[in-house]
């Protein structure tokens, strides 16, 4: 039967594939081991903004705070802070992208990474190669796709999401943080 | 003093029965377990102890959060105490609300999970009117306003449509006189089964095909009108009912193969197709969908109302690669393959019966932007091989000049400047110049039919489009654009133009 013989290779796939969360490709857990491979604790620092806040941040980062809040850890390991995990969320072209940023003493990021993509399209930015470019940006560099971040056709506004994304979690850590 | 003694005796025996009895009737207990439940007490104390002083340390609760739709992360609680440690547990991402703009980018959403995004573009300005011997002509076309809603079922379960209104709508009245087209041009579901392998459900799908096809937002491309080669070899926008599976081969290179209603050798509309969903019967005679002139532009088949000529599936697959080795570099190779584009009943204008005749189109194209540099580069080769030329209908319908031969195919190269232009009411400008040439031979040799043949080398192009572009932002674009066509037939295309456009996309 010709439905059978299409269908078959799917139903192995879906058989045998990775029972793992739809598209998830970190939990935050996962991803703050990675950032703070030293840390032996992570200490929940959440932060609701207050309207001065929203209105720094907006101008800093040019960017609007869509959030009440921010959900922080602090890094600590032997007793002292490490640096900050910070997990946001922004709209690709059409679907939430959940991502962390990791963020040395000083405010510079130490690791982007992208903990669940449900896009269809546009999962280039998931890969290292792309989110390694925002390593040791701080709130003073643009963070700005074509600028000092290079753009993926074809992915042009998951990565130039993701990136305002970043350039708004630096401003948070300038006006909230440091 | 007996009776005295007697009432005391009877007294002593009664305390007697009264303390001794519940003693006999429990168990005696040990001064081991006493110790224990005083411990135990001791204990239980020190812990509401403690409780009570977390409970009077404790910032005042905030409020309870809103639920959160699938997805979209909820509301923070309110902040820890920073010097209470805690230990590494797993627990979900705490939730943060969002201050909903999920219309537009703008207005709140009346449902969670509901999003809308929009995006359009107009265009106005000069052109040639082939049809008026070249006349120069003032133009504007509302080319296309399209509403994207979209859906969050579950964090893994996503509808996504495009509801397009094309060239001003429809209106047949006099006052009105729009003789555009309002259609779905996007719906499917997708399962988000992990980042390898991802099911989109049957619904009406873009073809796979080249990046155009996928990404023709007005904002992605800097000309006025989206590059000829994706205006007749592919035919943008190419929507069919397709389902399709999709996903990751390894980082930087994905795939996606889908399934589609074919092509169909039937360049009518939709009215002048018969109730049995053949092509009109002989000697009616019909046009051809596949071209030397127009290429593949009326092939598609229809999208509703059960209304295809065909029962052929045809086939695409796609990998899109963006290698680490070449940062800036973005491309795809795309196949796409049908056994068939006869329509049921073809027939050629001798009435003889026109048999199968395969199609296979192959793509691939790339875009590079030099790291560091605002120059960019795109490219793109198109191929579309017929498998029996004999069969099609433009080889068959009386008309000498639109004959097809073994292929068609086209090719285009792009340079661009991305130059900032600083910051200004609210947002940071840059403006994109552009020259891009592109040739296509849609009359290629091995003609095979019973027409004549007599190509007028209108289907043998040279074009050179340049212009810049202006972006207010990454969401609005103001264009130029300049075209000139040179093709072989006798006093040329004459289908020049110099327009102005204004596109927008926006979620």
């Amino acid at each position: 039967m010709d439905w059978v013989r299409l269908a078959a290779p799917a139903a192995v796939v879906l058989v045998t594939a990775p029972a793992a969360y739809a598209n998830r490709y970190l939990t935050v857990e996962e991803a703050q081991r990675l950032a703070f491979p030293e840390a032996t604790q992570f200490v929940e620092a959440h932060i609701v903004f207050r309207p001065a806040d929203v209105a720094a941040i907006e101008r800093l980062s040019g960017q609007r705070v869509r959030t009440r809040g921010q959900q922080v850890w602090k890094a600590m390991g032997a007793g002292r802070l490490l640096g900050f995990f910070v997990v946001d969320y922004v709209i690709g072209k059409h679907a939430v992208i959940d991502y962390s940023v990791a963020l040395e003493l000083d405010g510079r990021v130490k690791a982007v990474e992208v903990l669940e993509y449900r896009e269809a399209y546009g999962s280039e930015i998931t890969s290292h190669s792309w989110l390694h470019q925002f390593d040791g940006k701080t709130s003073r560099d643009p963070v700005t796709i074509d600028k000092d971040v290079r753009n993926i056709s074809g992915a042009t506004l998951s990565s130039q999401h993701v990136t305002e994304g970043v350039k708004r979690i630096l401003a948070f850590y300038e006006t909230c943080l440091r | 003093m007996a009776r005295l003694r007697r009432c005391k005796l009877i007294a002593i025996g009664l305390l007697g029965v009264l303390t001794i009895a519940p003693a006999t009737l429990a168990r005696a207990v040990t001064p081991e377990e006493i110790n224990q439940k005083l411990q135990a007490l001791e204990d239980e104390i020190k812990n509401l102890k403690q409780q009570l002083e977390a409970v009077k340390a404790a910032p005042a609760p905030a409020p309870p959060p809103v639920p959160a739709a699938p997805g979209t992360p909820a509301a923070p609680p309110a902040p820890a105490d920073s010097t209470q440690a805690t230990q590494l547990t797993p627990q979900s991402p705490a939730p943060t609300t969002t201050a909903n703009r999920d219309i537009f980018g703008l207005l709140p959403s009346p449902l969670e999970g509901l999003r809308i995004g929009m995006y359009g573009e107009f265009k106005f300005g000069k052109a040639q009117n082939p049809d008026a011997n070249g006349q120069w002509q003032l133009a504007a076309d509302v080319t296309r306003v399209v509403l994207m809603p979209s859906y969050q079922f579950t964090d893994s379960i996503f509808l996504y449509s495009e509801i397009e209104v094309e060239h001003g709508g429809i209106a047949g009245d006099e006052d009105d006189k729009s003789n555009g087209a309002v259609e779905v041009e996007q719906a499917w579901v997708d399962f988000k089964i992990n980042p390898y392998f991802n099911i989109r459900s049957p619904g009406i799908d873009l073809i796979p095909v080249g990046y155009t096809n996928l990404y023709h937002e007005p904002t992605l491309f800097y000309s006025v009108n989206r590059p000829t080669l994706a205006n007749g070899l592919v035919p943008t926008t190419w929507f069919q009912p397709a389902m399709s599976v999709y996903g990751k081969v390894v980082e930087n290179l994905n795939y996606q193969v889908q399934v589609s209603a074919s092509l169909e050798d039937f360049g009518n509309g939709i009215q002048e197709t018969p109730d049995n969903n053949r092509v009109p019967p002989f000697p009616q005679g019909y046009a051809p969908g596949i071209s030397g002139k127009e290429a593949l532009v009326f092939a598609k088949a229809p999208n509703g109302d059960f209304r295809q000529l065909s029962n052929v599936l045809a086939t695409a697959a796609r990998l899109s690669y963006t290698p680490p080795f070449i940062p800036g570099l973005a491309g795809s190779t795309s196949l796409y393959y049908t056994p068939n584009t006869t329509p049921r009943g073809a027939y050629s204008d001798t009435g003889l019966p026109l048999h199968h005749s395969s199609l296979t189109m192959v793509d691939t194209e790339f875009r590079y932007r030099v790291p560091e540099t605002g120059f960019e580069f795109r490219a793109e080769y198109v191929g579309i091989f017929f498998g029996n030329n004999r069969n099609l209908r433009a080889n068959n319908d009386s008309d000498p000049t639109n004959n097809v031969g073994r292929a068609m195919y086209g090719m285009s190269g792009e340079i661009a400047y991305h130059q900032p232009l600083g910051r200004a009411l609210g947002t940071e400008w840059e403006l994109v110049p552009f020259y891009r040439y592109t040739y296509q031979n849609l009359q290629t040799g091995g003609y095979r039919g019973s027409d004549l043949n007599g190509p007028t080398g209108s289907g043998q192009q040279q074009i050179q489009t340049m212009g810049f572009a202006v972006f207010p932002g990454k969401k609005l674009v103001l264009k130029l654009t300049y075209e000139n066509v040179i093709d072989r037939q006798s006093g040329g295309c004459k289908c020049d133009y110099v327009l102005g456009g204004v596109g927008f996309y926006f979620n």
